[in-house]
């Protein structure tokens, strides 16, 4: 299997089993799922719960391998790499955008943004850390402490830690589950702004309206990818593209 | 840039809870300040032996009497050394000086106040050979001794118990309801070892044996020879000439020991060694103790920060660098807790040596022991907490509430 290089990530029949050992417990999580993200792509990943959203999140981010498959971030396939590696790639090419902001609570906001970068083993870190407070309009607050500032503010503060290796891929998983509407709103204005700004946006959401502000939605039911196209489409019930959830 | 955020966050996660990591480190604070405080008092009870036999010299030798043995039954008494032994061995050449001596205990009394000491048979030598002197009065004539007169030389504890201010040069006291004037009072010497010379009462020998316990037998004779290299060659010639006087056969064991003070104060620097040794294994226990607290601390530490190793890893930690970060949380709080127990162990030892009256020793190797052993300690009991953390899965830890 190889790709051009091109897109910002390939997946290719992946399969995501729990308990592949025992028979009796084996859960095919996800299902043979392939599909493709160009780079500055909005794709919002939808469908029920339980469905298979998160852990196909989770194998996109690296945070687990998959059972079988191919997977190219980048053009570079991740899908065996050992732990290491997975580390190093979820450092330069995935930012990730939880529901909770997940910060260390006795640093300040600029210091939690500079947390990728202690692992990266980057120069300039503080300098960089600014940067993406800038980009996400919170560098007055950079010297706050994370009990010192607001819900909506948190979540930019995570979406600046998110930013500050420059991923080519940001992985949103309900970044706005946890807060009130217009908060939320905020939020992914930022978020799209990011997106127009060249960053691919990749969204798990149950959340019709959050998905709406993704060009394109991939719905995943029972662990298959039931559908893949403009997001509209998707969230009306048009069928998956035969091109792209088939694969080969 | 990593080492400054690896101790960043342990700083913090130490401070985020100070009383639990105060009490965490106690352990180790205990277990370091002991082995510091045993050491320290090894070496300060060792060095103030060697600074005893430095100054009594290598020509004083001391001949006490020993039973003999048949198989493993004792067959004799101690009672083998006498005055005469005493005087035959002063007709050796090359001895300068002979002190026999009778050693009892008994009850000594001025007016109300009493109290118990050693209450030694002693001639006009006694106080020559073991370099004592007096701060009052006189020492025994040999008319004294020839007439077996009740007098007596008390010690500096002695004058200060049974006369507090008063000045006992003069005065009669009491021994075993006998009568003694006292002669003089010795100079203050401080402990020697299991035996202090400020609680003796000197009486003369013939007095001692005659009159107070009526028994003509010697605890010990001490004798200065004339020069150091005469040492040994007298050494051999009072076995000989006892083992003459006893009438031993060529093949029944000597009856008495003949040893030069320097050993003497050897044998008893090893005991000493051997209870520092002893003690210092005891409280090393309680440094397995404070390990296995610091263990216990990390493991409680791991399973609270579950959600932010998941984080860490996220944002790119890889697992050693999970797992370093708990080994530096570990080694930080035991060698926090070594070096609190250092200043411990060192006060503690300033405090005995004080009492004690020995010099205040601190040896270096304690503090570079107490120091890698705590950090050891951090190591060895920070290995569990700090392999579970780096082991968690990305995801799970992420999702654990």
């Amino acid at each position: 299997m190889e790709t051009d290089g091109s897109s910002a990530l390939t997946a290719q029949h992946l399969v995501k089993i729990y308990n592949p050992d025992r028979p009796e417990l084996a859960v095919r999580a996800v299902d043979d799922v392939s599909f493709t993200v160009e780079r500055g792509e909005s794709v919002a990943i939808v469908g029920p719960s339980g469905g298979g959203k998160s852990t196909l999140m989770y194998m996109l981010g690296c945070l687990s391998r998959p059972t079988s498959g191919s997977y190219f971030i980048d053009g570079r396939d991740v899908a065996r790499l050992g732990d290491d590696a997975l580390a190093e790639v979820r450092n330069r090419h995935i930012g990730f955008v939880f529901q909770a902001a997940n910060l260390l609570p006795r640093r300040t906001a600029v210091e939690n943004v500079m947390l990728p970068l202690a692992y990266a083993g980057a120069r300039g870190a503080r300098e960089r850390a600014l940067e993406a407070l800038e980009r996400v309009g919170l560098a007055q607050r950079a010297a706050h402490r994370p009990n010192e500032l607001s819900g909506g503010q948190l979540q930019r503060v995570a979406i600046a830690r998110a930013l500050v290796t420059r991923p080519s891929l940001l992985l949103c998983d309900e970044p706005t589950g946890a807060l009130d509407s217009r908060t939320g709103r905020e939020i992914l204005d930022l978020l799209e702004a990011l997106n127009r700004e060249g960053t691919t946006l990749l969204m798990v959401t149950h959340d019709a309206a959050v998905a709406r502000r993704m060009r394109r939605a991939l719905r995943i039911g029972d662990g298959k990818l039931e559908a893949d196209g403009p997001t509209g489409e998707v969230l009306d019930g048009a069928p998956a593209r035969a091109s792209d959830a088939g694969g080969g | 840039m990593l080492l400054w955020e690896t101790l960043g966050t342990a700083w913090k996660a130490l401070g985020a809870s100070k009383l639990r990591t105060a009490l965490t480190t106690l352990g180790m604070v205990i277990g370091v300040g002991a082995v510091v405080t045993m050491l320290a008092m090894g070496e300060g009870a060792r060095a103030m032996i060697e600074g005893k036999i430095r100054s009594l010299g290598t020509n004083l030798l001391s001949v006490t009497p020993g039973a003999p043995t048949r198989g493993p039954v004792r067959t004799g008494s101690v009672e083998t050394l006498t005055w005469d032994d005493a005087r035959a061995i002063a007709e050796l050449g090359e001895v300068a000086l002979v002190s026999p001596e009778s050693m009892s205990s008994a009850q000594v009394r001025y007016l109300a106040r009493n109290m118990t000491s050693s209450v030694v048979g002693a001639t006009a030598s006694y106080l020559a050979v073991h370099s004592y002197d007096l701060t009052a009065g006189t020492a025994f004539s040999d008319n004294d001794l020839l007439a077996r007169r009740r007098v007596a030389i008390i010690g500096a504890n002695v004058a200060r118990s049974l006369f507090g201010n008063l000045s006992p040069v003069g005065e009669r006291i009491q021994i075993k309801g006998m009568s003694f004037k006292v002669l003089g009072v010795l100079e203050e010497k401080g402990n020697e070892g299991f035996f202090s010379p400020d609680d003796q009462v000197l009486v003369p020998l013939s007095t001692h044996q005659a009159a107070l316990f009526g028994r003509d037998y010697l605890s010990s004779i001490a004798l200065q020879v004339a020069s150091e290299e005469a040492t040994s060659r007298v050494e051999t010639e009072i076995k000989r000439l006892l083992r003459l006087r006893h009438r031993l056969g060529a093949s029944a064991e000597d009856d008495f020991d003949v040893r030069s003070q320097q050993e003497m104060l050897q044998v008893m620097g090893q005991v000493i060694g051997i209870f520092t040794a002893l003690l210092g294994s005891v409280a090393a226990v309680s440094l397995l103790v404070g390990g296995i607290g610091i263990m216990n601390i990390m493991l409680v530490s791991v399973g609270e920060r579950t959600r932010e190793i998941g984080l860490r890893m996220a944002v790119g930690a890889r697992r050693r660098n999970i797992l370093l970060q708990f080994l530096v949380e570990s080694v930080i709080v035991s060698v926090a807790g070594g070096l609190v127990g250092l200043g411990l162990g060192a006060l503690g030892a300033a405090g005995v040596a004080t009492v004690a009256g020995w010099p205040m020793v601190v040896p270096v190797y304690a503090v570079v022991l107490a120091l890698a052993t705590s950090f050891g300690v951090g190591l060895v009991f920070g290995v569990s907490p700090a392999r579970r953390a780096a082991r968690l899965d990305p995801v799970e830890a992420l999702l654990h509430e």
